[in-house]
């Protein structure tokens, strides 16, 4: 029946199932009818010569001679006394501080990827930088550090993505005017000078994002042309590595990934409806960019944590983020092997398994309400108030001392214990009263009572229930081992189960995290875990165990989590935070630095930011008409003109796109610097706009235009160069500057006079 | 207006001679030999495709609806989970008080006409859960009536949707039980809550747009426009029925926006013209007439609610004193220099206080203070909450000159310290980006400046007097431009744990407002309450509704997204489809009962299945044409794509905006989606069971030049036979669930153990392990 159906199916209307090809068919000599062939002639594709655009690189000498000039421009404008000021500026604060925690190899924790702070601190590393600064405050004064090479890292990733700028347009096959321009644009944005002067992470990540464009262009380009080439495999494995080292340096990098692998779908989606390509050959071209773009950005990132891991082997700040076992890895936090068994009259310590609160701890202070019993809290070192003795709470006598006399009994599920620490003499208790902090119906407090020789009362009662134990330590599930056996402790006499989670108590408890009898309590904060056990009894030889030392997978794996918790986490207010629909409209900037009367102020260059937002606009509005206008039947796609523009702008229009618009799905802080690759692809944009709109026009007078708009970015890059060099300025100068009242540049701050 | 009587339509609906789409190609033959015979199919399915059939199948369907929506609908006789809130609502409406919620009127309207009806006289005040009803005598019965009318109708309109999309008889009654015998359906529309009015006017709302659809070929007729204007109704209703409902405006925008652009194409051949013409109408159906229905709605809410009430304090000034009974109408006055006066934060409701302590020098972090007087937000009435104000120009000695203004210039003066409010660029002890407040000597004239700040008025006009209550003003430190501003972090011990206050930059926050609580003093020393002694007792103001309906509008958005409180039953989407967790509805120690919000297993992972089947035939049959090879044939590709499309539509718009939703969210959430899934799960084993459908199913009109060949579906004997014993499985489960979905009869602890049929349930009295112990 089918068959028949089919039979009569009408023909299919002309564009919608337009004959499954690709549009742009492969420029592939034997395929070109005459015009095409012209029209390949003009670029130099004359049929049979294999001479094609080989990812934008084969340029005329003067052309070579061109990207000198301009490499020496960009040189000049962004390393212009780069060792001023000489004090802390913004965030050199936090990766300065990376630096010295690299150099000093003590752990640390950061949200982003280690590669651009590796790139700093190697700098820093090779001029002698001995890591014994502290990048306290902003505007602190350096003193014995080699700041001006640290900064230099960032310089000169800036400076690099000026000529990988003038290339990728060359390569996408715009004229040397335009890409001149472009070059020039971003040479003299003030916000990408300000940005790559310091000790900051964006001038790596634009670097690596604008190196990524280019070799994916460069690749497409030999796409085109002929697949599985040597240099189709050089500029696809080129994309893969650029792509890693871009997400190393910022989690942002991902918006790269985005871009790319759009794409890459875009690219096998026209390949599937070449018929032409067999089933085989898709699948070679789809596992050639499977291994090129999945494999190799996540060996390199994987890679780079490793570098990151080897270098820090010492114990630091950032131990407090993660668990045990991986602080264990870390020198200066080991623990000398414990007794594997827990038995009654063991001597033990006691950890929370969901959070880094620490130990289960008492000292000699009472909670100022409630019970106004001794208080116990979650601490986060070792100390002896963490010891307790846990003793059978239904033995004969006094269950304190009966185990003295008693066999070795060990803690199964289900037994009723009484813990007692073994500073204060208290046992650990709960009873009907609120806690402290968390004061619902459903929480109980719990506290240390009792007085040395009473055996207490029904409410020191706990019942150990064994929640799951180590696989390959089969008696872990039966009974309670040390460091394998996770349990809860219920409280029978209220049902409660031992509770605690981020919350911290008051100064009166030394801000320790709270601990209470939670009758409602989510499973993974009431689970609870042995770290040291002594028993007088045991044996000396008794089987011992200590932490299993996490392999470099989980520990890769447990940072990414702690990162990404801590990035969720930065939703605090900033002084100088701004939301993303701020950005394109250049709304506000961000205050770096101020000090003697001078400014260091983000801000872009506004003729090259907002010319670059009104041809995101433009190009939007324009490929929404001419897709109306498809719909009614014109055929503007028909001309090649259309279709080279529409592919090129189209391109750079995904990548600004991709770059900007998921920042509106993040609640966290967020500045005026993470519009900066979103803008790298816009400036782009703005010039291949002007290839556009000049390209009928004669050579001279496209020079023309582009020198009047050169002039007028320089000018503005000039008459902002104060904030971005923090540069002497007047109050009244400054007062002038202020073209939107957003702009909060601090005029105060300036002298009324320069000299 | 296009030809022929909609009285021939109707009679030829169940096997209409229509087509549905333009192929120049094909003969205009009426009797096309390859038009399938419909004395070809099945017997069964030729009985199951006859009007009788079709008639005892809704009534069945119905009938059944309606037993198990309203068996025992009085128990349990006490206020479950959320009727706490909307048995609240009700009383309001029926007292004519003022209250605030989240959620557009129209459901909370029913509900309180239900109660009306019923002669609820709303004195009962659903405070807690578990609150008897029949104690207080409440008609509660009559209220939950209502949801469980509209729930139970739910059931024969999913069978409609499915028929008129031209599934046969037992594909649609398969989605329709999947739907009847549902718990969580049946748990939500027994009690006093607004899903049950969201999914009945939502489904009503696919309802017509699949009839308005039908008739494309018809457009401008009569029946055409009916359909279309009931689409945009009910539309309106489900919007104005709870937040959620806004989605089903998204659903139906995008199919609409589908739908114009095929009537833009130039293949289709129509002209511009033509095209605003479809454009204007729908805009009519599905802009104009809703807004005006939710308009309406909001002013009927409006004016029943017309007294003062609970939800005063959510209002502005402006909107509160139209109310009658308000405190604001009744005790706001001018306030005039130097009258002695306490201020109040309007969102922490702090008063301004000072006390004679000190700042520390030095703070923790090192930073240094002005060791000026404290002045922090206190909560408590206090002495040392009265600050005199101060004018700062030549007042005259009588008359209006002597009211404060907006926009003047006023030096706040302590009264028990006899010190000026001063603030100045030293950085506050909690905030180093804002500056520190702290009072200055009265005589002391050295730092002058420092202590003159700009009262500002919220939306106050030039010369508006400063009133107490209404009166929200921001206080602009005039030399440095800083807001008074104060937020809910406590001070250290040295401040008794007090409020900080400070100056912030931002002087447009929106948390920067104060009130003034009281006017406690004269300077005469004479009661301030005098003033008014002579005045008549004050009318209620009126405002413009446009201003209240938006102001209300605002706030309703504002406080949705700020229900960001974590609550012990509240879920991630990512778990709705796969029933991880329910709400623990109510529970009753007493005989140990619960009711615990669950669905069908059975039906609801059917859905997910019938949803990821169908994602994978349509990625299928995309790739498969790409490369050439048509795997459907047209009939069941159009309606894959366009009825099954439509239902996943509905399915993913009510869907995937919760996973951006940052609010508590629930799983009854999930149950509009779940309805749209049952409608995709029905197409896909319509597919799975026949290649053949009922195609085409749109009614035939003067724009359809070339009938195309017509298909009939044949489920056969199997077609019944599945469907009946999944019904069975079905009703089953339901069976077994049903003592926790109607909180009767109790369970004990180890038949609750055997009805958490997934560990992450989380029910009560379940039996434990460590019972025996």
């Amino acid at each position: 029946m089918s068959g028949s159906v089919r039979a009569r199916r009408p023909p299919s209307p002309p564009g919608k199932l337009a004959p499954s090809g690709p549009r742009f068919p492969h420029p592939r000599h034997d395929h070109l009818d005459a015009d095409q062939r012209r029209e390949a002639a003009s670029k130099g594709l004359r049929p049979g010569r294999k001479a094609h655009v080989t990812g934008g690189l084969n340029l005329a000498p003067a052309e070579w001679r061109l990207l000198v000039v301009i490499l020496f421009v960009a040189c000049a404008v962004r390393l212009f006394r780069i060792s001023q000021p000489n004090s802390v500026v913004f965030d050199e604060v936090h990766f300065g501080k990376f630096a010295s925690r690299y150099i000093k190899s003590s752990y640390f924790v950061d949200v982003h990827p280690p590669l651009a702070k590796l790139l700093i601190t190697l700098a820093g590393w090779i001029s002698g930088y001995d890591g014994n600064f502290d990048f306290k405050d902003i505007a602190k004064v350096y003193e014995n550090v080699p700041y001006v090479s640290m900064r230099m890292v960032p310089a000169l990733m800036g400076i690099a993505t000026v000529p990988l700028a003038y290339l990728t347009l060359r390569a996408l096959d715009c004229r040397v005017t335009t890409a001149l321009l472009a070059s020039l644009f971003l040479t003299f944005e003030n916000g990408m000078v300000t940005q790559s002067r310091h000790i900051l992470l964006d001038s790596p990540l634009i670097f690596f994002t604008a190196l990524t464009t280019f070799a994916w262009t460069a690749f497409c380009n030999e796409d085109h042309y002929e697949p599985f080439t040597e240099s189709w495999w050089i500029w696809l494995s080129m994309t893969g590595l650029s792509l890693g080292a871009v997400v190393s340096c910022k989690w942002v990098g991902l918006f790269t990934i985005a871009t790319v692998g759009l794409g890459t779908l875009k690219q096998l989606w026209l390949l599937l409806g070449d018929l032409r390509v067999t089933p085989q050959l898709w699948i070679r071209h789809f596992v050639a960019r499977a291994i090129c773009l999945i494999v190799i950005p996540v060996i390199f990132y994987m890679s780079m944590f490793s570098i990151h891991f080897l270098i820090l082997s010492n114990s630091g700040d950032g131990d407090g983020f993660m668990s045990s076992e991986f602080q264990h890895t870390l020198r200066g936090r080991g623990m000398a092997d414990t007794f594997a068994d827990v038995a009654v009259g063991s001597e033990i310590t006691i950890r929370h398994v969901n959070t880094q609160g620490g130990y289960l701890h008492s000292h000699p202070h009472s909670y100022p309400g409630g019970s106004k019993q001794q208080q116990i809290t979650l601490y986060p070192h070792r100390d002896s108030n963490n010891d307790w003795r846990i003793v059978n709470a239904t033995s004969e006598g006094d269950p304190y001392t009966a185990w003295m006399d008693q066999d070795i009994s060990y803690i199964t599920h289900g037994t009723r214990v009484k813990l007692r620490h073994i500073q204060t003499d208290k046992s650990l208790h709960s009873h009907d009263i609120r806690p402290p902090v968390s004061d619902v119906d459903f929480q109980n407090e719990v506290s240390g009572y009792g007085i040395p020789g009473y055996a207490g009362d029904a409410n020191d009662d706990w019942i150990v229930e064994i929640y799951k134990g180590d696989k390959r330590d089969k008696e872990s599930s039966k009974r309670l081992r040390t460091l394998r056996t996770h349990f809860r402790l219920k409280h029978p006499m209220t049902g409660c189960y031992l509770f605690s989670h981020k919350v911290k108590l008051p100064d009166w408890a030394y801000e320790q995290q709270e601990v209470t009898c939670n009758k409602q309590a989510v499973l993974e904060n009431s689970l609870w875990y042995v770290e040291t056990s002594f028993h007088p009894k045991f044996p000396a030889d008794a089987p011992k165990v200590n932490y299993k030392l996490p392999g470099f997978f989980a520990k890769f794996w447990e940072l990414q989590k702690v990162m990404w918790t801590t990035n969720a986490g930065l939703t605090d207010r900033h002084t100088y935070d701004s939301r993303p629909d701020a950005w394109p409209r250049l709304r506000r900037g961000i205050n770096f630095w101020v000090k003697d009367h001078r400014q260091i102020y983000l801000l872009g260059n506004p003729l090259v930011w907002w010319l670059s937002t009104a041809s995101v606009l433009a190009y939007a509005a324009v490929r929404g008409f001419l897709i109306l206008r498809a719909k009614r039947g014109y055929r503007d796609f028909d001309s090649t003109k259309v279709v080279k523009y529409d592919t090129l702008c189209g391109f750079l229009f995904v990548g600004w796109a991709m770059h900007y618009l998921p920042f509106y799905l993040m609640s966290r802080q967020l500045f005026l610097h993470h519009y900066l690759p979103a803008l790298y692809f816009a400036i782009l944009l703005s010039c291949s706009v002007f290839d556009l709109v000049t390209s009928t026009l004669r050579p001279r007078i496209r020079l023309q235009i582009a020198a009047v708009l050169l002039v007028i970015a320089i000018w503005n890059f000039s008459y902002f160069s104060p904030l971005a060099y923090g540069l002497p300025w007047t109050k009244a100068k400054c007062q002038k500057a202020r073209w939107l009242k957003t702009w909060d540049f601090s005029c105060n701050d300036f002298l009324d006079d320069v000299s | 207006m296009s030809g022929g009587g909609p009285s021939r339509m109707r009679n030829r609906k169940p096997h209409s001679e229509v087509s549905r789409d333009v192929s120049p190609e094909i003969d205009e033959d009426e009797h096309n030999d390859d038009v399938q015979n419909p004395n070809n199919r099945s017997h069964v399915e030729k009985v199951l495709e006859t009007d009788q059939a079709n008639a005892g199948m809704i009534a069945l369907l119905t009938t059944l609806a309606f037993a198990l929506r309203f068996y025992k609908i009085n128990h349990p006789d006490q206020v479950v989970f959320d009727e706490v809130h909307f048995g609240k609502f009700a009383s309001y409406y029926i007292l004519r008080q003022y209250y605030f919620d989240v959620h557009p009127p129209l459901a909370k309207l029913l509900f309180g006409l239900a109660g009306w009806f019923v002669g609820y006289d709303g004195s009962f005040g659903f405070e807690n859960i578990g609150d008897s009803y029949t104690e207080a005598h409440v008609p509660y019965v009559g209220m939950r009536a209502l949801p469980a009318i509209l729930g139970s109708l739910t059931v024969p309109i999913v069978y409609a949707i499915m028929k008129e999309c031209g599934f046969s008889t037992i594909v649609a009654t398969f989605s329709a039980i999947i739907v009847l015998f549902d718990n969580a359906h049946i748990a939500q529309d027994r009690l006093i809550l607004l899903d049950a009015t969201l999914i009945f006017f939502m489904t009503l709302t696919m309802y017509c747009y699949i009839r308005f659809k039908k008739l494309r070929y018809r457009d401008f007729s009569f029946d055409w426009w009916m359909w279309l204007l009931s689409c945009g109704t009910f539309m309106a209703f489900t919007w104005a029925s709870k937040v959620n409902g806004v989605l089903t405006v998204v659903a139906i925008g995008i199919a609409v926006i589908i739908d114009l652009w095929d009537i833009l194409d130039i293949k289709k051949g129509h002209s511009l013209d033509y095209f605003w013409r479809h454009f204007i109408a729908r805009a009519i159906a599905f802009i104009v007439l809703p807004i005006f229905l939710y308009l309406t709605i909001f002013w009927v809410h409006l004016s029943i609610l017309t007294n003062s009430g609970p939800g005063d304090t959510f209002m502005s000034p402006a909107f509160q004193e139209t109310l009658k009974g308000n405190e604001l109408l009744l005790n706001s006055q001018e306030i005039r220099y130097y009258d002695t006066i306490t201020i109040r934060h309007k969102d922490t409701r702090v008063f301004l206080h000072s006390h004679p302590d000190r700042y520390p020098l030095k703070y923790d972090d090192g930073r240094i203070s002005s060791q000026g007087q404290q002045v922090t937000g206190y909560g408590h009435e206090d002495t040392n909450n009265y600050w005199q104000v101060i004018p700062t120009k030549a007042l005259p000695e009588t008359g209006r000159g002597r009211v404060v203004a907006n926009e003047d210039v006023i030096q706040l003066l302590h009264v028990n310290t006899q010190t000026l409010l001063l603030t100045h660029d030293v950085a506050s002890p909690l905030m180093p980006t804002n500056e520190e407040f702290t009072t200055w000597p009265k005589g002391d004239l050295s730092r002058y400046n420092d202590t003159l700040f700009q009262l500002r008025l919220v939306d106050g006009f030039e010369g508006e007097p400063w009133k107490s209550k209404s009166g929200h003003f921001r206080l602009i430190h005039v030399p440095t431009k800083v807001a008074m501003w104060t937020h809910p972090k406590q001070l250290p011990d040295w401040a008794y744990k007090q409020q900080e206050i400070n100056g912030n930059k931002n002087i447009n926050d929106k948390t920067a407002v104060w009130f003034v609580d009281a006017i406690v003093d004269d300077e005469t020393g004479e009661e301030v309450t005098e003033r008014t002694r002579d005045v008549p007792a004050k009318e209620p103001k009126s405002l413009n509704f446009f201003k209240k309906f938006f102001e209300l509008q605002i706030l309703m958005l504002q406080h949705n997204a700020g229900l960001t409180a974590s609550h012990p039953y509240a879920s991630g989407p990512i778990n709705w489809p796969f029933l991880i967790s329910g709400i623990s509805f109510w529970t009753q120690s007493d005989g140990q009962k619960q009711i615990y919000f669950i669905g069908n297993l059975i039906g609801w992972w059917s859905c997910v299945i019938g949803i990821s089947l169908y994602t994978g035939i349509m990625l299928a049959d995309l790739v498969a044409r790409r490369r050439d090879i048509e795997p459907l044939t047209e009939p069941v590709r159009h309606r894959l794509l366009n009825s099954t499309g439509f239902f996943l539509l509905f399915w993913a718009v009510h869907y995937f905006p919760f996973f951006l939703m940052s609010r508590q969210l629930f799983i009854h959430h999930y149950l509009p989606s779940h309805v749209a899934s049952a409608l995709v799960a029905g197409s896909v084993l319509s597919f799975a069971l026949s290649e053949s459908v009922n195609y085409p199913v749109s009614v035939w009109g003067p724009r359809l030049r070339s009938p195309k060949p017509k298909t009939y579906a044949d489920l056969g004997v199997r077609g019944p036979v599945i469907v009946g014993m999944f019904a069975l499985a079905m009703f089953i489960l339901f069976v077994y669930i049903a003592p926790l979905t109607y909180g009767t009869p109790g369970l004990d602890g180890h038949s609750v153990n055997a009805r958490r049929l997934l560990s992450s349930w989380t029910l009560h009295f379940a039996a434990k392990p460590t019972d025996g112990l």
